[in-house]
């Protein structure tokens, strides 16, 4: 009781000062509030970009590198009008067959090499898998040839699909979609055609359930449209893997892919067990590119990976230097404050004051100082977090492409010279997505943000204490004659 | 006059008994004596005033005899206890609770009222919350300041800071006051006023009052008066009628 009145009357006679350490403490651990509070937001987008390219539930993932490509699988040339006047035609030509006419449409496999399924069930059974599923990432390639010479060779048109391990709904890309409307798979899905639809490429050309979307020349029906938490390199279209397979061409070597595969998703037993899961599965399959999510996290480049470094760096040692300077400030003005009491302090000596009395004395009224300081440092942690949130521009990440396999075409027109007018290989292997950023105080941040303050108060009042601790009762006294 | 330099007082009932105390202080790896060779028996309910210029002794000597400082040399014995040699802990206990203290300066806790200023000096003794708030009151009434308990010091006069000082001295009931320059802030009205008071509370509770003072009006009060000249102590006997 008589310490509390002892404390708040002080704290009261010295407010201006109480004030001025308060706000310095509050400053610093503001900081750290919002430092943390924005790396937890980079990290939050991060993770929400790694899980629309490889579903939640996603540890490792397992690929191989694409085979060189044996030959120049499509190409294509137009021919000029012949001396008998015949208008010339575009031509293009693959696998050892070449078109004029018609519609070329080719499910494809680019970015990554062929693995056989039992890949998949020979990863699930390592000791420190939980589950692994098998994925099929595929680019469907569409070439419209124009039916008469005077029309222009259009552009050709791509859309990722992703072959869908439905007994496995946890793992791969379409495990961290929300449905949005119609259903998901089936197990009586396996050898259908069925799709499932992201929502933009939905809106994009205006699919419905029950329409048709058209994959390697085959109708599927769109049983269901979902959305993915990250508008970017999500696949577009889902289809069963079975489907995939039996559609699929290896890019590299022009052969079907079936009872092939060319992504294998893979949870570990446990998050401490995923060093081990890759150095198991680099043993298995020694050719294979074994990637955990924090591989890929180091692969994001783009403002949201520069954001991610600057408050992780830059912001951490800019909070550790404020603290530094409010603890040290926070020290020296209690050290000063000691010396100005040293006539009190001598006199509760002389009256019979036990040293740690008047220590704890000391230590109680920096500590609630620091305490101030910390639920100050708290509100302006939340004002910072609120203000990064308003001002804090859309983050870009650049990011490895789920799918590849594009066309890489270059359009000549009718009558142009002879010569290649498109090539296929992989396309570009990279993403830039917008990513919008949402920092948000954490418990955590809220735990240190105390801890520091009484760290804070302790300290400084640690120095006072020990200066007063020290004094000699008639020295003291002496002091004041 | 008589005046004993340096004596033992034969009575077998002291207080206090000193013994060839000497303090010295080091500045600058000069010696500086402030006490020299000092014996002295002080009797229980004596008043004992200490004379002296600045600078002479007198200070080092209430500090000595109040347990603030140890001896260089010698023997500083109250009630069986040697404050020479005591642990710091039993110097401190001791302080807590036989010593009173009052101060030229009145040395009252600025942010503290005064019933708070005089509860100061009953936290060490670690009586309850309750009993202590009673012993303030009565030792605030006993110095005609019942009627200001919840004033601050700045808001007190210089006499009547001064009698807050002294209430809180006589709160825990010690056996000795020790009352350095206490009307040295004071005016002469004032200073009568805090004297009266003193030789009141003095006789009332059979005290044992140490006072150093240069104001000789104030030193004639007390019964033997102690002269303090370059660290030694002469004492005139039974001055007072």
């Amino acid at each position: 009781m008589f310490f509390l009145t002892y404390l708040r009357r002080e704290l009261r006679r010295r407010m201006r000062q109480a004030i001025f350490i308060a706000l310095g403490l509050a400053i610093g651990i503001g900081l750290v509030i919002t430092v943390m509070g924005a790396s937890a937001g980079v990290k939050a987008a991060q993770a929400k970009v790694l899980r629309a390219l490889y579903g939640i539930g996603t540890d490792v993932t397992v690929t191989t590198k694409p085979k060189p490509l044996s030959s120049r699988p499509t190409s294509g040339r137009a021919t000029g009008p012949g001396p008998g006047g015949n208008a010339g035609h575009a031509t293009v030509c693959l696998n050892g067959k070449c078109y004029t006419s018609g519609t070329i449409d080719t499910l494809v496999s680019g970015d990554h090499g062929a693995l056989s399924a039992a890949t998949a069930t020979k990863i699930a059974q390592l000791n420190h898998v939980s589950a692994a599923a098998a994925g099929l990432l595929l680019t469907d390639n569409r070439i419209v040839l124009p039916k008469t010479s005077s029309s222009q060779l259009q552009p050709p048109t791509s859309i990722s699909v992703d072959g869908t391990d439905i007994s496995h709904p946890r793992l791969g890309p379409l495990s961290n979609a929300s449905l949005t409307k119609g259903r998901t798979f089936t197990s009586q899905d396996a050898n259908a055609n069925v799709a499932v639809v992201d929502a933009s490429y939905a809106t994009a050309h205006k699919l419905t359930l029950g329409e048709a979307v058209t994959i390697a020349n085959k109708k599927f029906t769109v049983v269901g449209i979902v959305t993915q938490p990250q508008a970017g390199s999500p696949p577009q279209v889902y289809i069963p893997l079975q489907r995939a397979q039996a559609l699929a061409t290896d890019l590299a070597t022009g052969k079907a892919m079936t009872k092939q595969i060319n992504t294998v998703y893979v949870t570990a037993a446990s998050a401490a067990d995923i060093g081990a899961v890759q150095k198991e599965i680099q043993h298995l399959l020694p050719q294979a590119t074994v990637t955990s999510s924090s591989d890929l996290a180091s692969e994001i480049t783009g403002s949201a990976a520069s954001a991610a470094k600057l408050a992780g760096a830059l912001g951490r040692w800019l909070a550790v230097l404020v603290l530094i300077a409010a603890f040290a400030v926070a020290s020296l003005l209690t050290m000063a404050a000691v010396a100005r009491r040293v006539p009190e302090f001598g006199t509760l000596k002389a009256l019979g004051w036990r040293s740690g009395r008047i220590v704890s004395q000391v230590l109680g009224e920096s500590v609630s100082t620091g305490i101030i300081g910390g639920a100050l440092g708290v509100g302006l942690g939340f004002a910072g977090v609120a203000i990064i949130d308003k001002i804090a521009p859309k983050l870009s990440a650049t990011v490895p492409s789920a799918t590849g396999g594009g066309l890489q075409t270059q359009v000549a027109g009718p009558g142009g010279g002879a010569g290649p007018v498109s090539g296929v290989g992989p396309a570009a292997s990279h993403t830039t997505i917008a990513v919008p950023m949402s920092a948000s105080v954490t418990v955590t941040a809220i735990v240190l943000a105390v801890l520091l303050a009484i760290a804070g108060g302790l300290l400084a009042g640690s120095f006072g204490g020990w200066r007063a601790a020290r004094l000699r009762p008639a020295a003291a006294l002496t002091r004041v004659a | 006059m008589d005046i004993t330099h340096g004596t033992v007082s034969p009575a077998e009932n002291t207080v206090y008994r000193l013994a060839g105390v000497s303090k010295i202080y080091r500045k600058g790896g000069r010696e500086i004596p402030a006490v020299i060779d000092l014996d002295l028996d002080i009797k229980p309910g004596e008043w004992l005033a200490v004379q002296g210029k600045t600078g002479h002794g007198k200070t080092t000597l209430l500090q000595l005899l109040g347990g603030l400082d140890r001896p260089s040399r010698g023997s500083v014995e109250f009630g069986g206890t040697d404050l020479a040699k005591a642990t710091e802990s039993q110097v401190r206990s001791v302080r807590a609770s036989s010593f009173g203290f009052i101060f030229q300066t009145f040395n009252l806790v600025p942010t503290l009222t005064a019933a708070e200023n005089a509860e100061a000096a009953l936290i060490p003794l670690g009586i309850s919350h309750a009993n202590r708030r009673e012993r303030v009151s009565k030792a605030l009434d006993s110095v005609g300041l019942g009627d200001r308990a919840q004033h601050l010091p700045a808001e007190l006069s210089g006499g009547q800071q001064q009698r807050v000082a002294i209430a809180r001295a006589l709160v825990k009931e010690p056996r000795v006051l020790l009352a350095d320059e206490p009307t040295g802030n004071l005016d002469e009205d004032t200073r009568d006023e805090i004297i009266a008071l003193l030789d009141t509370l003095w006789r009332e509770r059979e005290l044992t009052l140490i006072l150093v003072t240069h104001d000789s009006v104030v030193a004639r009060r007390a019964q033997r008066i102690g002269l303090m000249r370059n660290g030694r102590l002469s004492i005139r006997q039974d001055t007072r009628a």
